[in-house]
């Protein structure tokens, strides 16, 4: 909710300084995303963005190849993991606004050094 | 932010009285309302709410028989709810493995395992419709590519070896299968769909749902409420409330929030008490089961618990403060769970009892490996080094384990009447694996009444309520004060088909 209200308020107020924001998460992300909220919020501003919107750039095949483990780990790859496969939408691990945990930690205690929320 | 929706929404409403300045129409509440003059956005055949075993059967099910249009609607992002995170266990009677190893086995035997377990609150038509459906429940995943380890288990409370488990050793390896079979067979599968309550006709009935889209669990935005309307009826397999603490603590004040859950974060019941406002039967909402085989070491299921469920029955749960055992390693759910939390210091804090088994025997678990490996389970080369890194007494411990391997060798345990036929000429010896035991809550056995054809209960007429069925977890009653492990996987599936089939006349 918290996260919800500050959203609107800055939206309401009429700032720009998400796009800021998200950039610092991810560098590479600046250039791409820059100030345009709507390159990524496609359902609108109020709106989380559609789970389609960031396969605009990311492709999960690939990213399943650059997350690949081991054989005898192979199920701890986020892209394609035992429980969903290639399924779990971007949002449920990643976020340009705030960090988050991987969907994983609720219950495994292997890691992902370079999840960066 | 809370994770109970119940609160949230209240939360979320709130919430969009500080943001009044914005241009937006507040949310339908939650609840049920007449379908009388209701602008419907859709009309489907079947609708199935959740993901997990239960729906994902019922839409396979409906769609064998003749159904053309069958949508299911899940809350999370992600498909196959609880179903895809817990240990993929399966027990039927009568199955080719059981004929293989030459062990006897009837529904009779299963519905009595079950019904003792049950502590005489048990359904036993239920049990017995369950019983005598399990194998053409297991036929389905198999149908849908579903693979088992090439052995069967005996879990706590079965008087025989009658369980299988995929080889993933997860429910995720029937979750998986079944919902890529759901896509094969043109199946409609919503995310982010959140259910807002039923639409109720003039007599009562059911005839369509409430549906949030977009809806972001955890979060509060406004996605728009969909009026679908359900021609043929709607089939909720929505789950347990093992993970809304207010819910669970009305129940039980015992579970509060510190008492670890193996559920998936979206168990929290809303569609069952929508049920209830409805005007279903609760049955048994106090009885939540925790598993006595999880660990403190991880979150949730983890690997620890499929571990030490293949593992119980040959090896011993000691004490850490005496080294002695305290409880028949495969006694029921609620027996071991009640054993273990009795381990506590003189303050009362938890003091963790201690799963030993030898390693020889436990590397036949692929999950041995991993618990090794990511630190919630240990090796140790001796007796003296497990008894120093755990702080027991190595004398205590000693004599425990020299008297359990005479149980092994005589086939009867004299301390606590433990089975002990899975553990004939395994002897506790070194080099030994250990993990930590804390039970967590795992499984509500109350939810709503449902008959043997899945049709919902009403409270005030005795009747079913027309158009709607349930199937799952989200049931109540079935297995009484305590349901045995492997138990709810066939419980899902052939109440799933079960009401697939009577909302296909079949």
């Amino acid at each position: 909710m918290k996260n919800f209200n500050i959203i609107l308020g800055l939206v309401l107020l009429g700032l720009t300084s998400l796009s800021v924001q998200s950039a610092e998460i991810r560098d590479y992300h600046k250039e791409v995303i820059g100030k345009d909220c709507k390159t990524c919020h496609d359902n609108g501003i109020k709106q989380f963005p559609s789970d389609q919107s960031c396969l605009q750039c990311h492709d999960v095949d690939d990213l399943a190849k650059k997350t690949a483990r081991s054989e005898e780990d192979k199920w701890q790859n986020p892209h394609n993991n035992l429980h969903y496969g290639k399924d779990v939408p971007c949002q449920e691990c990643h976020s340009e606004h705030k960090t988050k945990q991987p969907l994983c930690s609720n219950c495994h205690t292997f890691k992902f050094d370079k999840h960066k929320g | 932010m809370s994770n109970i929706d119940l609160l949230g929404r209240r939360k979320f409403i709130a919430g969009l009285g500080i943001a009044a300045g914005a241009a937006m129409v507040a949310p339908a509440m939650a609840v049920s309302e007449k379908a009388d003059g209701v602008k419907w956005d859709k009309e489907v055949e079947i609708v199935i709410i959740g993901s997990g075993f239960a729906g994902l059967a019922a839409a396979i099910e409906a769609t064998k028989h003749g159904a053309k249009d069958v949508h299911i609607f899940e809350k999370m992002s992600y498909f196959g709810g609880n179903s895809a995170i817990n240990g993929g266990l399966f027990a039927a009677p009568g199955t080719p493995m059981q004929k293989k190893e030459g062990v006897e086995d009837s529904v009779d035997r299963m519905v009595n395992d079950q019904l003792l377990s049950g502590r005489g609150i048990a359904d036993e038509g239920l049990l017995r419709h369950v019983a005598s459906h399990a194998v053409e429940a297991l036929q389905m995943t198999l149908d849908a590519g579903s693979e088992y380890h090439p052995y069967l288990q005996q879990l706590g409370g079965h008087s025989v070896a009658r369980t299988y488990q995929t080889s993933v050793s997860c429910g995720a390896g029937i979750t998986q299968p079944l919902y890529k079979e759901c896509k094969r067979i043109g199946v409609n599968t919503h995310n982010r769909s959140k259910f807002e309550g039923f639409l109720v006709g003039n007599k009562g009935e059911v005839v369509g749902v409430k549906m949030r889209q977009n809806y972001h669990f955890g979060e509060d935005q406004p996605g728009k409420v969909l009026n679908i309307r359900a021609k043929r009826g709607v089939i909720m397999a929505t789950g347990g409330f093992a993970q809304n603490v207010d819910l669970r603590m009305a129940q039980d004040p015992t579970l509060t929030a510190d008492v670890g859950c193996t559920n998936a974060p979206g168990a929290t019941g809303e569609g069952m008490f929508e049920m209830f406002r409805l005007g279903a039967i609760p049955v048994h909402l106090a009885h939540i089961q925790s598993g006595p085989w999880a660990s403190p070491d991880e979150g949730g299921f983890g690997y620890v618990s499929n571990y030490s469920i293949f593992n119980l029955p040959h090896s011993i749960a000691v004490s850490r403060t005496t080294g002695q055992r305290f409880m028949n390693e495969i006694a029921d759910r609620k027996t071991r769970a009640d054993a273990e939390l009795s381990n506590r210091d003189e303050k009362g804090n938890p003091v963790p009892p201690l799963l030993i088994s030898s390693f020889k025997d436990s590397k036949a678990h692929p999950n041995t490996e991993k618990v090794i490996k990511y630190n919630v389970g240990w090796k140790f080369e001796s007796l003296e080094e497990l008894a120093t890194h755990f702080g027991v007494p190595l004398a205590g411990l000693k004599a425990q384990i020299a008297e359990y391997n005479g149980y092994v060798k005589s086939g009867e345990d004299k301390q606590f009447g433990k089975d002990m036929t899975l553990a004939k000429n395994k002897m506790i010896e070194a080099p030994f694996t250990v993990v930590r035991l804390w039970p967590k809550v795992h499984y509500c056995q109350g939810g709503v009444k449902v008959n043997t054809k899945a049709e919902v209960t009403d409270s005030f007429t005795g009747k079913s309520i027309t158009g709607l069925y349930a199937a799952g977890e989200v049931c109540g009653g079935i297995h009484g004060v305590s349901r045995l492990g492997s138990c709810s996987i066939p419980e899902c599936m052939v109440m799933g088909m079960t009401a697939a089939r009577s909302l296909m006349n079949v």
